[in-house]
Parts: C-alpha cells; structure tokens; sequence
C-alpha cells in the first residue's frame, strides 16, 4: 500500500493538469480579488447605505474577512466541479493510457490499487483546500486588510474581526469535507463510467442535482436532515449567529461516512469489475 | 507445461467472442497465435493474463513467482508525461520488485533501450514504447510472457529487433512466450507452435515448419532468366523476369527447384508466401 501510495504521489506531481487545477483556483481568487478592489465598495455602499446611517462599522467593510468569505462562496461549485473533473482523471486516465491494465498485470492486489486512489484524491483535495487557504488569507489580508465581516443568510449578520476570522477557518474545514465528499463521488462515478468525457458529464450533472436538491424539500424529516445534498453546505452555518455546533459535528460526520460508503461501491465494484 | 488454458469460452453482449478454446505452452518456447482482427485473440490473451474472467474454463499457471505471467494486450500501457526510467521504477515500485537505479538500468539494457533518454516516453517511436512495455512485463521476473500483436506499426527493423529480443529471452531465460499476429510472416520467423484462431474458435494447430509444409501452397522463386524455364510450363505459376510465383504443395518443391537447376535455371531464393487465409480456409 505504501509504495502504491508513493507511485500514485509521484503520478500527481508530475502530470500538468494537478497545476492545472491549482492554478484554476488561484485564477479564480484573483478574479475575486480583483473585482471587490474595483467595484466592491460601490456594492457594498449601495446594499449598506441605510444601515450605516443607524449603525456604527469598525473599520472598512470591504475587508480582507469578506473576500475570504467570498472565495468561501466558490465551494458551491467551481472548486467542486475542479476537484471532480481531476480526481476522476485518476482512474479515467489510467484506462486511456492503457496503464490499468499495465497495473492489472503485475503482481499486485486489484483492491489495493483502487483503495489508494481514493487515499490520494482525499490528499489531493485537502491540499488544494490548504492551498486554497493559505493563498486567499494572504492576498485577502494583504490587500484589503481586516475588519468587521457582513453576510447576508435569510438576514444580514455582522461578525467582529476576530470572531469573524474563526468563523472562517472552521467553515473552511467544514468545506474540506464537502469537497472531500465530492471527489470521492467523482472516482466512485469514474469507476463505474471509466471514459473521461462521460464521467465529467455525469459528475456534473450529481454536482448540480446535489445543490438543486439542497434547496428543495424532500418531505421528511430524516431526508432533510440526513440525505446528503442537505449536508454539503454545512460550512455555511458557522455564518449564523448562534451556531449549532453539534449540527455541524453531525453533518460532517455523516458526509465523512457517506464519502466511505462511495469509495467502498467503488473499491468493491472494481475488484468485480473486469479490466479491458 | 507453463500455461494451460483449457476449454475457454468467452461471450459478450454482441455474441460469443471465444468458443472452447485450449492453448497451452511450454517453458522456453515461443508460440504463435495467429487469426484475423476480431477473431478473439485479445480476448484470449486477456483471459490467460487474469484481465477477464471466462465464462467457461480455467486457466493454469504452473509458477510459484510473485507475478507469474507478464505481457502487453493490445498495446504498451506507459505513463506518456514520465520518462522510460521513470515508468520502471514505478511500475516496479507498485508491485515490491526492486527499484533501485542498478535493477532499472539493467531491465532498460535487456531490451536494448538507451539509458540516457531522460524525456517523457510520449516521445519515443512504438519500437521503443514495446521495448519498454516488454520491460515492464519482464518486472519482477514472470516465466511466462504474453504479448498481444507486438509486430504491428513497427518497421521492418524493428521487427526483426524485436524477434531477437523475444527470441533471446525465450532461450537464455527459458520464458514461455506466447505471440498473436494477423501477420503470419512475422510469427512463422521466430516461433516453434502455432495456434490459428478464427470467429472465436481453434480451426488449426501444429509446429510452424508442419504448417507451412502442409496449407502453403504459394512460393515465390528468384532466378536469373527464370521466364525462359520449361519446367515451370507443368506448373501453376505466374512467370516474371527475375522472379517466379508458383502454386504447388511444399512437398514438391526440392523437385521443383532440382529441375531448375538441372535445366540451367540458377535458383537464388525461394521462399514460401504466407497467408493467413490458406492456413484458415484450408482448415476449414
């Protein structure tokens, strides 16, 4: 497993499209940067004008918080669909190379080889999170410095710096989980589809069901509260007043076990599976 | 014997794709699978090599080795953005065998790679992503070697390179090899068995000089003048300047060639011309 685990680092390192992915989510910040540095504060004035008259704000609301907050937004879906598009690639690329088969022919366990994909798209995730972390915070706080953080969830929420600051750590983590979740759906749908273009369209079309159906009300109680598209916005919640932390604690506990239950359909399907 | 794959049968949703097919062979030999595209050699070779699994028959591999059987189906798979070395050591690394910068190097020097090309294998010819493909099934030390059409796409070159290899590594390293081709040429050049498979079924075995001797009827003789030979009138043949196709049964042909000489007629080559159709139709 260990030297699978090595192999499978080695691959990632050296293909252009983990840069690729990298890179789109840097460009994406940028874009979010760049357009709250030229227009942001005549949005936030406008959507603030008559609070302001009322209520003191702690320094400038067009703050390194908000665009944190705001890069935040992007896990609805285009990190998703980013992660799922280069995570399916793990094993779609393997079948058009012909490398599984490669694999498949030397001496080694066909659960172990599927198993530590999985492990590396759950690093891979991670570390585009952390990267994605670290690089926002810096260009965020060096540009557009600190301060009080507003959002508008059914109603507008001011946060003070520091607490705001917490509130988006935790949620980021939070968020890691969701993204965790869908790059395991991603390899999952790539090992029952094995064609590239096939699984992107159809990890696309589960990212989108996903959030429609996070919207809709699905009748019951035990599927609203536990059926997983009502999870994958739990990073969200830390972004209300009074936070429910064992809600939160639960959520992503259960999008943990939903992400095991994928990657076990996966790992058994494709010890069942012929390859070729 | 090595590999015995014993009443095999294979069928998809478009059909039955093998149909009680046995193959078997022997340590240090090299056998021939011969048929048409679609006739179900790569279903065969992937059944034997534990890709898919038959829906009838087994397969038995006498080795007690880690990985007992190598090969390539259909084509080399190789990760395009590494380098040879690279590939090896990762595939070699997967698996336990050893992967230090010494074993590397030897297996890139077994099949006659250079070892100071350090740029991504998308570069290479096919001739050299064979070689490498056939590298990495010879990791971690396989007695039995299987590769699926490993003539195809290569010059003539590097297909007689290519029979050198095959045929070293079947003598100094006693690997049972097995070989499919739709060219028979090729295969009659280098293996002892061959098997001939067409629409899923077995319609033909025996050693390559039997069957040649026995479904070849079309050889090709060069000499000098040879449009002024008398003897070539009692044949069945199409007469050139320099050069002869004649249609007879092998066994003839000493005679044949005897008569020319006593004639005058100096016979320079002669040499069977192989069909994959006249080993099939002939069968049948």
């Amino acid at each position: 497993m260990k030297s699978l685990f090595f192999a499978e680092i080695i691959k990632l390192v050296k293909q252009s499209k983990t840069y690729y992915a990298i890179g789109a989510i840097f460009v994406i910040e940028l874009l979010i940067l760049m357009t709250a540095y030229y227009q942001g504060s005549t949005i936030l004035d406008l959507l603030l004008d008559n609070l302001k008259q009322s209520f003191y704000f702690e320094g400038n609301l067009l703050n390194g918080n908000l665009i944190l907050y705001i890069v935040l937004n992007s896990l609805w879906f285009n990190v998703p669909l980013i992660l799922m598009i280069v995570t399916a690639g793990i094993v779609t690329d393997e079948y058009k190379d012909g490398t599984m088969q490669t694999i498949a022919l030397q001496a080694v366990k066909k659960w172990q080889l599927i198993a530590v994909k999985y492990l590396i798209a759950v690093f891979f995730t991670l570390l585009v999170i952390l990267f994605m972390v670290i690089s926002t915070f810096i260009l965020a706080y060096s540009f557009f410095g600190k301060g009080d953080l507003v959002v508008y969830l059914n109603t507008l929420n001011f946060f003070e710096s520091a607490d705001a600051f917490q509130r988006i750590c935790w949620s980021f983590a939070s968020g890691a989980v969701a993204m965790v979740f869908y790059s395991v759906a991603s390899l999952t749908i790539a090992v029952l589809i094995k064609e590239a273009a096939k699984t992107w369209i159809v990890a696309a079309l589960f990212l989108i069901l996903t959030n429609l159906l996070l919207k809709l009300d699905l009748g019951t109680d035990a599927l609203n509260h536990f059926f997983f598209p009502k999870l994958i916005d739990t990073w969200q919640q830390l972004f209300y007043y009074e936070i429910d932390q064992f809600r939160i604690i639960v959520n992503n506990v259960l999008l943990v076990l939903y992400s095991i239950g994928l990657a076990v359909i996966g790992i058994w399907v494709f010890h069942k599976k012929d390859i070729g | 014997m090595m590999l015995i794959g014993t009443n095999l049968s294979k069928s998809y949703a478009s059909g039955k794709v093998l149909d009680d097919v046995s193959i078997q062979i022997a340590p240090g030999q090299i056998c021939g699978l011969l048929g048409r595209n679609g006739a179900g050699k790569t279903t065969l070779f992937k059944i034997l090599c534990g890709l898919i699994k038959p829906d009838e028959g087994t397969v038995r591999l006498n080795s007690s080795r880690p990985k007992p059987i190598g090969g390539i189906i259909e084509r080399p798979g190789l990760y395009p953005y590494l380098s040879a070395y690279d590939n090896l050591k990762i595939f070699a690394g997967i698996q336990g065998a050893r992967s230090d910068r010494q074993s590397i190097q030897q297996y890139l020097l077994k099949v006659g790679l250079p070892l100071d090309r350090n740029d991504p294998v998308r570069n290479f010819s096919l001739g050299m992503k064979q070689r490498l493909g056939i590298a990495i099934a010879l990791l971690n030390d396989p007695e039995c070697l299987v590769l699926d059409e490993p003539f195809s796409g290569l010059d003539p070159i590097g297909v007689s390179s290519l029979i050198q290899l095959i045929e070293h590594l079947a003598l100094n390293e006693h690997i049972a090899i097995l070989l499919s081709s739709h060219m028979m040429a090729e295969l009659s050049k280098c293996c002892h068995f061959l098997y001939v498979i067409e629409g899923g079924k077995m319609v033909n075995t025996g050693t390559s000089a039997q069957l040649i001797s026995q479904h070849i009827r079309t050889f090709t003789i060069v000499a000098e003048n040879i449009a002024s030979s008398v003897t070539l009138k009692k044949y069945e043949a199409s007469v050139g300047s320099n050069e002869a196709k004649v249609w007879c049964n092998a066994v003839e042909i000493p005679k044949l060639l005897g008569e020319l000489l006593a004639e005058g007629i100096p016979v320079t080559a002669c040499a069977p011309e192989l069909s994959l159709e006249q080993l099939i139709n002939r069968a049948e």
